[in-house]
């Protein structure tokens, strides 16, 4: 029984056309508080995580251990005047923002977050393409830059807005190569050698996954893990708003919310990334007495990945662009696709 | 439409260490040239010192090198003393020798802090910080200041030194050693810091001379210059200390060399910690309500290593209470010079990162 069919349950008195859909939106609302609810707790972590690491306290002032530090920074972002600059495109300047956090936002509710006991399956999306979807959506991000870039008519913008479109075209790459690896390992169940679940759907992907595929491709989840950071903007590749040189990149113009929004959607990156990683090469929702606690592992494999990016953030310099572009072109193409062989190979003989 | 994006830095901008404006002539992300702005944080020091007694005109050069008050506090007060004949007693020199380098470490540890965040490394500004704010309070102890210290006056220090303060810069000097042993592994161990500065930033010991650069920047292009050693002031003479260079010419000889600097800083405190006598640390022809009548006549030119490099200052008297003239060689100007010639051909990122590592102080270079 999952939470999807039990909220149609309440409401099937509607005819099954309206229960579904507000069974659907009701997932969706709670999917997103919790994911809203875990990601502040997800900042504070990291606030005070890099205050331990910098000799420094942390936040400490706002209730109880600083706990509600993230809910005053949201309210301060969305009571601050947001200043727009004269000679923009005034279009393209509101839409930005809100295309690289819809984006975030839609990506969260096509992840498969297994069940968890009394609530059942959490899952939303019940596609046979959940992967190619994720891809897809994902895809847009590079536009949200873009327009950020050009509508200001900044430098400084447009220099990061190029760098940020440079950095997600040449890791989208790589990623896209490891994840098709992970297709042709899931095709075929390698201990019986049956097809089993539809390996172009993330629940598929996880239902396969008797042992984690990052076990059997080490390889692909470094180049998966590294493309995640990098497309997520995290410090050694935070190039595209690299505070050193162009200020904020393209958010240089943004302020208030609309700022708000784009550090949203780079927190939300990565969080969102780790939960990508965790499905594909970690087996995500799978372990012992997992459904009752299938979400629960999900969750504790997430953080563990985010924690690791995080670490980065505080010890890493930032590379510089060039060597950053070589490093997707030069160095995790080959990679992966070599991994792509290796996997071709796996699925022929080891099977 | 041309073929070249102008990028405005600064003179409010995030990385340049203060308010100094550079344009860049950038094709893509490659830099053409770089022209430099100066003079947004002039306050006519200079000028102004001619409008003071003498010993009034040592809070002027603190707020010169900020950072380093105490070595530009000090090449005021060499120049006047050597004006005015006030000699300051044994122990007034030995205490300002320890105080000039314990803030060329402060000095340092900020450069190093402020060169780390210009590759966005995050870390190594709160090590560096942590530590500086134990000098500080070495500072405080012994002046009442934080950075503006005014401490060293004309004739000798503002304060003796008492047991306290010995005892916390031994302590200083004890945990230093291995916390910069940390902070230089923070950097030294990261690949991407190799990537970044590896060959960047090349100058060449000509150029250099040309341009009459001093201090870590010229020692980094392989020319052994220091005025400590080479024209030593106070008691240099009578420490061990080695003069690091290095012939990389590049960023990462500079940051090695700075840090290899900072351990010679801590031998000579040790030292000096050993060496100083006990006795007056004030000269009594220069008290305070004698210091009204000081008059100076002829010119002197007195020169001291400052973080930056060679600091020198001019004083000409007119057998009057005030200066005549009072004119100073500023290294960080010297230095920020050099720049176009380092960037050119270079990107954008690695100008920043050049910036960092030169590590200038604007209100040295605008006075």
């Amino acid at each position: 029984m999952n939470l999807l069919i039990r909220i149609h349950d309440w409401f099937s008195f509607l005819g099954p056309g309206v229960s579904y859909g507000i069974a659907y939106l009701l997932e969706t609302i709670f999917i997103l508080i919790f994911v809203g609810i875990s990601f502040m707790a997800l900042i504070y972590v990291f606030r005070k995580y890099m205050a331990r690491i910098q000799l420094r306290i942390g936040p400490n002032r706002v209730g109880k251990y600083g706990l509600l530090q993230v809910v005053a920074d949201a309210f301060k972002l969305i009571g601050k005047e947001s200043i727009l600059p004269a000679n923009r495109d005034d279009l393209a300047y509101r839409l930005a923002p809100l295309i690289i956090m819809m984006t975030t936002m839609v990506s969260f509710v096509i992840i498969p977050y297994g069940s968890l006991a009394y609530f059942g399956s959490l899952t939303i999306t019940h596609s046979d393409v959940t992967l190619v979807l994720l891809f897809g959506v994902l895809s847009l991000l590079p536009i949200g830059e873009i327009l950020a870039g050009i509508s200001t008519k900044s430098n400084y913008a447009l220099l990061g807005a190029l760098r940020g479109v440079a950095k997600d075209v040449s890791f989208e790459v790589p990623m896209l190569i490891s994840a098709l690896a992970i297709i042709m390992i899931s095709s075929r169940s390698f201990i019986t050698g049956a097809q089993t679940y539809n390996s172009l759907s993330l629940a598929g992907i996880v239902e396969n996954q008797v042992i984690p595929y990052g076990i059997i491709d080490p390889l692909g989840l470094l180049i998966f893990y590294i493309s995640m950071v990098a497309r997520a903007s995290f410090t050694p590749f935070d190039l595209a708003e690299s505070d050193s040189e162009l200020i904020t990149g393209y958010t240089t113009e943004y302020s208030g919310m609309r700022f708000g929004l784009f550090y949203i959607g780079l927190f939300g990156m990565v969080y969102l990334g780790s939960f990508f990683v965790s499905i594909l090469y970690l087996g995500a929702y799978n372990g012992p007495a997992s459904s009752d606690l299938g979400f629960i592992y999900l969750f504790i494999k997430t953080i563990i990945l985010v924690l690791i990016a995080f670490l980065a953030w505080v010890s890493l310099p930032r590379i510089r662009v060039d060597k950053f572009v070589n490093l997707g072109w030069k160095y995790l193409l080959p990679i992966s696709i070599i991994n792509l062989v290796y996997a071709g190979l796996f699925v022929l003989y080891i099977r | 439409m041309s073929r070249y994006t102008v990028l405005n830095l600064g003179p409010v901008h995030p990385s340049i260490h203060g308010i100094l404006r550079f344009r860049v002539k950038l094709n893509e992300e490659i830099i053409e040239d770089v022209d430099i702005t100066i003079g947004f944080l002039h306050r006519n020091a200079e000028k102004i010192c001619e409008l003071n007694i003498y010993a009034n005109n040592i809070i002027y050069f603190d707020r010169m090198d900020y950072l380093d008050a105490m070595n530009m506090e000090l090449g005021y007060v060499t120049a006047v003393e050597k004006l005015t004949g006030i000699e300051a007693p044994e122990r007034a020199q030995w205490i300002r020798m320890i105080m000039a380098e314990l803030n060329r470490l402060a000095a340092r540890l900020v450069g190093l802090g402020a060169f780390g965040l210009d590759m966005g490394m995050l870390t190594p500004f709160f090590h560096c910080f942590a530590e500086r704010e134990k000098i500080q309070k070495i500072f405080v102890e012994a002046s009442g200041g934080r950075q503006e210290v005014n401490y060293i006056s004309i004739g000798g220090v503002y304060q003796d030194f008492n047991e306290k303060i010995i005892n916390d810069i031994r302590e200083f000097s004890k945990n230093f050693k291995k916390r910069l042993e940390d902070i230089y592994n923070m950097f030294i161990h990261s690949e991407i810091f190799w990537q970044r500065n590896d060959g960047i930033g090349i100058l060449e010991p000509d150029v250099a001379l040309d341009y009459g650069v001093t201090g870590p920047l010229l020692r980094g292009s392989g020319i052994a210059y220091d005025v400590r050693k080479d024209a030593p002031y106070l008691f240099y003479d009578k420490v061990n200390f080695d003069v690091p260079i290095s012939h990389r010419k590049d960023n990462i000889g500079r940051f090695v060399l700075k840090i290899e600097e900072m351990r010679q800083s801590i031998r000579i405190i040790d030292q000096c910690l050993d060496k100083i006598p006990d006795g007056p640390y004030f000269n009594n022809k220069a008290k305070k309500s004698l210091m009204l009548r000081v008059k100076g006549d002829g010119e002197v030119f007195s020169r001291v290593e400052s973080d930056n490099g060679e600091f020198g200052v001019y004083v000409r008297g007119d057998n009057t209470v005030k200066p005549y003239r009072v004119h100073v060689r500023s290294p960080a100007f010297k230095n920020i010079s050099v720049v176009p010639v380092m960037a050119r051909g270079l990107m954008i990122a690695d100008l920043i990162v050049i910036i960092g590592s030169i590590d200038t102080v604007i209100g040295e270079i605008d006075r």
